[in-house]
């Protein structure tokens, strides 16, 4: 409505119901309409919707995050359902029963190994590892980040530069080799690595969550919640937590790629997981020699690798969007 | 005795530049039901002295380093953390400035409603459901068992700051402190959220706090009124006094700058000229000398006190209560001081 066609006096809705000084319609015939002035009417019935709900709302929107959850989902399906069909059909992830460097085939989808292990059945099976790792290490990194970057934050003080100090010096290693040194004090190993890797991850979830609380802290609601006489507990559990989380979130799923990636790298190292247990990196490893000759070792572990991380970014991205309360629509 | 009494509050933040003395010596008293209001330019110490009230005064860098806060006989400075907390909420409840962002964004409405008497009349989830309903019924909120289940995005500022006020109400405290309730809200509905605060207090007996720098918005509702700058009071009386009888040039000014409908349309308004002072090197003598059109030598050098000019209605200028000092005719020096 522009303000030409507006008279002087006479406040109309947009749809050009007359109404009260408060905005109330004079006319309202809606059935079962409460009229209080002032305070705004609304059809009664209505759904609300909640957070949660609307962020999956726009999450689904998003097409490449779409399609990373479904490629995580479909691994996760495939590699947990792997012992009722794989070994069956393609063979024993580490029997030795077939001739070795076969190219693939419809026996075997990806061919086979220098020593004769079915290729298809490997790549399935070092899903497990390397998707158990990213979850476990991330798991640990969260847990040790979440706690530290929350009582960081929200004392602050002497509490916050022992935290953050303490994160800048495992930000002052590099990765990787902090990485390798701690498996060597651990021993290799799967278990040892997702400790490691979980260990190395926290600082990074520390300063993610610790800056969110920060924000999170300073607002009138917190206020509020104090003036309410709300405990420090309470408003760190109730009101901090939950609206410094979303960051978190996008910033763990990332991680999990990230994971991932170090642990293929590790056992590409020979620091993860020992053969005869199949890894995507550890293939990789097996296979470098052999790259002329037999690139299918290289191609697929390496595809898989790519993929998952892949998704789990996308998945992060979209959440990131999804979980935004500005981008509301 | 009085409900509250407050004597020579003073609350200071020390800073790196120096000490900021936010309230520095403020006394007054609330009774039960009544509405006192604090009036002042932005910086003039009302926030920090109703933060003071109910212990929520960031420490460090603040401080209540001295005078004495008394609620119904129990001295609030001498609470311990359990103490204040179980106060806070029940037996004085706050709302704030901007309802927009006052309320927890990941909640419904009425679980938020419930939770200060989860805290403190140790109601369980659906008790307290119940009662929230009843309370955004009170504060008219139409569907009120519809509208707890929304969240706060759901809600429109006037309909969130009714919510505010559902919740500070809802453990029936003695005293509600509002920091300018109405400050973000536009015109229309910054009336019918006074006029709603009025009727509350009508039903309810509370005795009202009202902070705000818009002396329009206290006319009606007040009882007393108390003029704040620079930390200090400069006016404190009964508000038909202080409206009609104005005895400080700092009130004069407030009063001058109020937009008046009623007059003359296109009078200009009056601002007081200058800004509010720095707390931490607050001018020598009368903090207002600056500023002040009637200054004299003694303002710059002696610092006034606050007294009785009639009873019970007291000011702090040097020649507040002498003859032909009062609004309107006192006569501006010339040149001022500097």
């Amino acid at each position: 409505m522009s303000a030409r066609n507006r008279k002087a006096g006479a406040p109309f809705t947009p749809a050009g119901e007359p109404v009260d000084a408060g905005g109330h319609l004079l006319k309202d015939d809606r059935p079962g309409a409460v009229s209080i002035p002032g305070a705004g009417d609304i059809p009664p019935g209505r759904k609300t919707r909640t957070l949660w709900g609307d962020a999956w709302t726009r999450l689904r929107k998003n097409k490449l995050a779409i399609a990373g959850l479904v490629w995580v989902i479909l691994i996760i399906t495939v590699t947990l359902s792997a012992d009722l069909w794989v070994p069956q059909t393609f063979g024993d992830p580490t029997s030795t029963e077939f001739d070795g460097l076969l190219s693939p085939s419809a026996t075997h989808p990806f061919g086979t190994d220098r020593i004769g292990r079915d290729v298809f059945a490997r790549v399935i099976y070092g899903a497990r590892v390397s998707l158990a790792v990213g979850v476990l290490a991330v798991g640990i990194s969260v847990i040790l980040g979440l706690t530290l970057g929350a009582l960081s934050g929200y004392y602050g003080g002497v509490l916050d530069s022992l935290v953050m100090r303490t994160a800048d010096i495992f930000f002052a290693f590099p990765y990787m080799l902090f990485a390798i040194a701690l498996l060597a004090i651990l021993g290799p190993g799967y278990q040892n690595v997702f400790i490691a890797i979980g260990i190395l991850g926290w600082p990074s979830i520390a300063r993610v969550f610790r800056s969110s609380i920060l924000s999170v802290k300073e607002t009138e609601y917190v206020d509020a919640a104090r003036a309410m006489g709300a405990s420090d507990l309470r408003i760190m559990l109730r009101h901090v937590l939950p609206n410094a989380i979303a960051p978190l979130i996008v910033y763990s799923t990332m991680s999990i790629g990230g994971a991932i990636i170090t642990e293929a790298a590790l056992s590409y190292l020979g620091m993860g997981v020992q053969a005869p247990t199949p890894s995507w990196g550890g293939m990789l490893s097996e296979a470098k020699a052999l790259m002329g000759v037999a690139p299918w070792l290289t191609i697929w572990p390496g595809f898989a690798i790519l993929t998952t991380v892949l998704s789990f970014v996308l998945m992060g991205d979209g959440m990131r969007d999804a979980l935004d309360v500005k981008m509301k629509d | 005795m009085a409900l509250l009494e407050v004597t020579n509050l003073k609350t200071h933040f020390t800073t790196r530049d120096g000490v900021v003395r936010a309230v520095d010596g403020v006394s007054f008293s609330v009774e039960e039901g009544h509405t006192l209001a604090i009036v002042g330019e932005s910086g003039s110490g009302k926030s920090v002295t109703a933060l003071s009230l109910m212990r929520l005064i960031p420490d460090p860098p603040g401080k209540i380093i001295e005078g004495s806060i008394i609620l119904r006989g129990d001295d609030v400075r001498k609470m311990d953390d359990s103490t204040v907390r179980a106060m806070r909420g029940d037996r004085i409840a706050m709302i704030f400035q901007d309802p927009m962002t006052s309320l927890n964004p990941v909640f419904r409405v009425g679980f938020q409603i419930g939770e200060a008497l989860r805290i403190h009349k140790g109601m369980t989830r659906k008790e307290a459901a119940a009662r929230a309903v009843e309370m955004l019924e009170l504060v008219g909120i139409p569907n009120p068992a519809d509208r707890a289940r929304d969240y706060p995005h759901q809600f429109s500022g006037g309909m969130r700051q009714r919510a505010m006020i559902a919740m500070a109400l809802a453990c029936d405290p003695d005293i509600l402190i509002a920091d300018e309730p109405t400050t973000a809200l536009d015109v229309t509905i910054q009336a019918q959220i006074l006029e709603l605060m009025i009727e509350l207090q009508q039903r309810k007996g509370t005795a009202i706090i009202m902070i705000t720098h818009d002396l329009g918005v206290v006319a009606d509702m007040a009882d007393d009124v108390m003029v704040m700058y620079a930390g200090k009071q400069v006016e404190y009386g009964s508000a038909h006094d202080v409206f009609y009888q104005p005895r400080h040039p700092y009130t004069w000014g407030l009063l001058d700058s109020l937009p008046r409908h009623d007059i003359d349309e296109k009078g200009t308004l009056l601002p007081i000229e200058g800004q509010p002072p720095s707390l931490i090197d607050v001018p020598s003598g009368c903090a207002f000398h600056p500023r002040c059109p009637y200054a004299q030598d003694r303002c710059v050098k002696e610092s006034p006190e606050l007294r009785d000019i009639t009873s019970g209605h007291m000011a702090a200028c040097h020649f507040a209560g002498e003859d032909g000092f009062v609004r309107g005719e006192a006569v501006p020096v010339t040149g001022g001081v500097e």
